[in-house]
């Protein structure tokens, strides 16, 4: 075949090509070992030196730029079938393996967050503690009617400060702290706590608390009330309505407590729920301790950290959060 | 407790409608919450317990409402009937007990006993009561009203002769009560006794002996003060409490003794007829209350706000507190019922109170800026927590508390030091955790009814006794899997151990790895390592035996660890040292052993280390194949050799000659290049 005639047929044929598969085939019958071409170099021997010369100079130039062509047309239809082959964005992306922190971990944390901005030292205590400092150092005697407010887990055991319980409250550590330390001081003191009681969706044997104690010169009833909105107001917003009513607990005079207006989830209606138990700290803890009971004062609260995620998350049950049910789990 | 909306009607003059009511008493005093019951209205307010005292009748709260409403109500005055002298001639009465210190007591003769009138019935309903006959409603009711508990005796069933005595029981003495239940008593429990029995267990409950019946015709009225501890000590060893011994409890003023008296009289002669007889001794007996001084300085210094002192005066006096002004001072002297206010705060606290806790405006603290003290185990259970969540553990919180059928599988070395609880709500909640394995293993159990493979983590105390009753904060956790597959989990934890403590700066000089014969554990577990400091054990990664495995219903593999925070926090030194970058380049050669089965890892490294100590600077596991260890009773490790020198390149040939030494090394422990 005439080399000019060869040219035109593959640039002919070249230009309908639209997939890799024909454009093989082009390959192969232009450039492949029995193409034309490659018959009319075998030929070549046959001719005259001169003429080998120049046909062989011919061929040459024409494989050059079949080879040409088919580079651009490859490239050309790698990117056809690259738009054709479209990517489907819809699907799914590659999993990356995750897990949770628990909600107490997320509700101590933020609780804990929010008073650490606000200069209180973060503090803990024993949960194996003595009646000493879960009851009487709080001037809650065997003898006294309030002591039935704290159910308790007695351990069989003596000890030297009298019996030993499983804590009923944070509370002690109001004392163990003060006994090793001078006033003014701001701390809170998060853990774990224990009640003798029948459980049910909102009660259970153990559950987590925040203690709080704040002692200076001048701390007031007035100033207990900022700390706490402040708070209150950081952890769930800034228009929460808030309620301070009249409370007792034998370690503090007057005693508080705090109400947050909450939305029943089950009636939709708004209604007061009871979140923080408080008061300004008994002078006869300052005193059992040995500070000057006319120098300082203070005030002491409570928070039950169950029941700010109960409300946080919409937990109807406080048994879940001790369930380790990876289905519950996977929720926070 | 329950209030009659009728009742406090009646005692004060125009009476919010109860929703207002209960919203009113909820701000200012104690929650209370409305009800109806037969379609009359109910309060029902949960009393603080030092207010109990003054306000568990409907006397007291409605002179507390009237204080609130700004209104002073007062107990009205009882018009008595005519009274005869001389109660002596027909009962004696004596005192032998110092846990009562009135005993107020009188003679109604000819009563009629029958049905209470229906006024009076709906009352007892309103508050909850049964009415038994118009002699014991009566003691009810005026109990209701007042809050003094009072009983009444049938005096022809006492024993003769004729006489009340106040004594504290004797050990195993008994006695049946009016609900025909039988009780055994000590010298703990104080008694109202007739000449030969008890007739009445003191402030608590009445005596079957004298019980007021259908045809009793002369009474004997009780109304006494006991001492608050001693009722409360005796109603919990019989664990019976009843509305009287809860009143008693809460130490009741003895003027309530001697107006409670005055107001049964009135009404028993008036619904059931008779003649009174009683004596003098009572009725002029007066109690004097203290005064306690509140310096004016101090109001504002303690409330936060600015209160002129005729508001202060005004709030106590709507208390019925008696108040002298002095010039650096007030002093105060709360009302006889009052027996909570004792210090300045509580005089305070109750101004506050009446003010308004939910009125007082919010005052920022002004306190010098103070960095407050870093917590540093807090701290690092908190990152901590952050570092497992990144590597794929859930975190659980679990029971402290294990229960009796669980410590089965312990062995004896573990029981002795188990810390018992002495009361539990259940035995599924009686012993305090020794370690978390066990809560874990219940976890696992549990979540292999929905997932196939378990990864959790808990930071969280373990509790044992040893000189002291310890109670230490742990990290503990398991990998579990329905398959079988211990190995390769007991390395995923292993590795996730030593990249921890790498990332808190530990190296291989501050912390050794042991076997398990050697740990606290090894009780429990068999396949596993210790990990401790040169002081004590750190903690252990191990495989659950079997026996466990199966107490707790799982099939599959479970690898177990917990550390011990506090001693882990010990070796941790974060602080880092900048390393400059090396200079010339690394020469890596890997190498493919055979090694014979039982050959450590660790003392392969050891010994390529030593054999060119030279210019290696790193030895790298990277593969191990096991295979084929029952066929030919050798493994295949592979290992990354780093070499590096930090003066020059290292040539080949440098290099070369370290790994002959090496090779040689390798040849004494008979491991072969693959």
């Amino acid at each position: 075949m005439d080399l000019t005639k060869i040219k035109a047929q593959a640039k002919k044929e070249i230009s309908v090509i639209n997939n890799s598969r024909d454009l093989e085939r082009w390959r192969v019958k232009f450039l492949g070992r029995k193409s034309a071409l490659s018959l009319f170099f075998a030929n070549l021997k046959n001719l005259s030196l001169i003429e080998r010369r120049k046909q062989g100079a011919k061929a040459n130039k024409l494989r050059e730029f079949l080879e040409e062509l088919y580079r651009d047309n490859k490239e050309r239809i790698a990117q056809q079938e690259k738009e054709i082959e479209s990517w489907d964005i819809s699907r799914p992306g590659t999993k990356v393996p995750t897990s949770h922190l628990h909600p107490l971990t997320l509700t101590l944390r933020e609780i804990t967050q929010v008073f650490s901005r606000l200069g209180f030292a973060i503090v803990e205590g024993p949960e194996i503690e003595s009646e000493y400092y879960n009851f009487d150092a709080l001037r809650i005697p065997p003898s006294h009617p309030a002591r039935d407010m704290w159910d308790t887990l007695w351990l069989k055991s003596v000890s030297k400060k009298g019996r030993l319980l499983l804590r009923t409250h944070t509370s002690p550590v109001q004392i163990r702290y003060m006994e090793k330390h001078q006033p003014p001081f701001r701390i809170i003191v998060p853990g774990r706590c224990f009640r003798h009681e029948a459980t049910d969706v909102s009660h259970d044997i153990q559950f987590h608390q925040i203690e709080g104690l704040m002692v200076d010169e001048e701390v007031s009833l007035a100033n207990f009330k900022d700390i706490i909105e402040t708070a209150i107001r950081e952890l769930f917003s800034q228009k929460v309505k808030i309620r301070f009513r009249p409370s007792y607990f034998p370690f503090v005079s007057p005693g508080v407590e705090v109400d947050i207006k909450i939305r029943n989830k089950k009636s939709g209606a708004q209604e007061w729920m009871e979140i923080m138990g408080a008061g300004m700290v008994h002078p006869d803890l300052f005193e059992s301790v040995g500070y000057n009971k006319n120098l300082w004062q203070g005030f002491a609260f409570g928070v039950g950290v169950e029941r700010i995620a109960m409300i946080k998350y919409n937990i109807p049950d406080i048994r879940l959060f001790f369930s380790s049910d990876i289905r519950f789990l996977k929720q926070f | 407790m329950r209030f009659s909306y009728k009742w406090l009607q009646e005692l004060v003059p125009e009476l919010p409608p109860p929703s207002k009511l209960a919203r009113i008493l909820t701000l200012y005093l104690a929650e209370t919450e409305v009800y109806s019951s037969r379609r009359r209205v109910i309060l029902d307010v949960d009393l603080l317990p030092n207010r109990v005292a003054d306000l568990s009748g409907h006397l007291g709260l409605a002179r507390e409402i009237g204080a609130i409403l700004g209104r002073k109500v007062s107990l009205p005055k009882v018009k008595l009937p005519p009274l005869q002298y001389g109660l002596n001639d027909f009962l004696k009465i004596k005192i032998q007990s110092p846990n009562c210190s009135l005993y107020v007591c009188s003679l109604i003769r000819g009563v009629k006993v029958k049905q209470s009138p229906l006024w009076l019935r709906k009352k007892l309903e309103d508050c909850g009561l049964r009415s038994i006959n118009n002699i014991v409603d009566a003691t009810n009711y005026v109990m209701l009203l007042t809050g003094q508990p009072l009983h009444a005796f049938d005096y022809d069933k006492i024993s003769s002769p004729p006489e009340i005595i106040i004594r504290q029981a004797r050990q195993g003495e008994k006695i049946v009560t009016l609900e025909k239940k039988a009780y055994s008593l000590d010298e703990q429990i104080m008694v109202i006794a007739d000449a030969q029995d008890p007739i009445a267990i003191a402030g608590i409950k009445g005596g079957e002996k004298a019980e007021v019946d259908l045809h009793t015709k002369n009474i004997v009225l009780e109304s006494a003060n006991f001492f608050g501890p001693a009722i409360r000590r005796a109603s919990q060893k019989l664990k019976l409490r009843t509305d009287a011994s809860w009143r008693f409890e809460h130490s009741l003023t003895p003027e309530l003794a001697q107006y409670g008296m005055e107001q049964l009289l009135s009404l028993i002669t008036q619904i059931a007829g008779g003649e009174i007889i009683t004596d003098k001794s009572w009725q002029k007996r007066t109690f004097a209350s203290g005064f306690i001084p509140v310096k004016w300085e101090k109001w504002e210094k303690f409330l936060g706000w600015r209160l002129t002192s005729s508001e202060i005066k005004r709030y106590l006096r709507l208390l019925g507190f008696s108040i002298k002004s002095r010039k650096k001072y007030l002093l105060v002297s709360p009302p006889c019922f009052r027996n909570d206010i004792q210090i300045a705060e509580d005089v305070m606290g109750e101004v506050a109170r009446l003010y308004g806790l939910d009125n007082i405006k919010s005052v920022p603290p002004v306190a010098p800026l103070t960095v407050p003290p870093k917590n540093e185990l807090w701290e690092f259970k908190e990152e901590l927590r952050n570092w497992l969540r990144g590597y794929h553990l859930e975190e659980v919180y679990n029971y402290s508390l294990i229960s009796q059928e669980e410590t089965k599988c312990f062995p004896s070395s573990w029981k002795k030091v188990f810390i018992e609880v002495s009361n539990p709500v259940s035995n599924r909640f009686a012993i305090l955790r020794p370690t978390l394995l066990c809560n874990l293993l219940r976890n696992v159990a549990y979540n292999f009814n929905f997932v196939s493979e378990v990864r959790f983590f808990e930071i969280g105390k373990r509790y044992y006794r040893d000189k002291k009753y310890q109670e230490r904060t742990v990290f503990a956790g398991v990998l579990a899997s329905k398959e079988e597959k211990e190995k390769d989990l007991f390395y995923q934890v292993k590795g996730l151990g030593e990249t921890l403590f790498q990332q808190w700066g530990l190296t291989r000089e501050d912390y050794f790895q042991k076997k398990m014969e050697q740990s606290e554990y090894k009780d429990i577990f068999v396949t596993g390592v210790s990990f401790s400091s040169s002081n004590n054990e750190i903690g252990i990664v191990a495989a659950v035996p079997q026996k466990w495995l199966q107490f707790y219903d799982i099939k599959g593999s479970v690898v177990f660890w917990e550390f011990d925070l506090e001693r882990l926090l010990a070796l941790i030194n974060t602080e880092r040292e900048f390393q400059p970058l090396p200079r010339f380049p690394a020469v890596i050669r890997d190498i493919s052993l055979f090694v014979p089965q039982g050959t450590s890892i660790e003392r392969i490294v050891r010994t390529i280390q030593k054999a060119a100590p030279r210019y290696l600077e790193d030895v790298d596991l990277f593969d191990i194949y096991e295979e084929k260890v029952r066929e030919t009773g050798k493994y295949s490790a592979s290992f990354h050799l780093v070499f590096r020198s930090p003066e020059k390149t290292l040539t080949a040939a440098e290099v070369e000659a370290e790994m002959k030494k090496i090779y040689k090394a390798l040849t004494v422990i008979k491991a072969v290049i693959r």
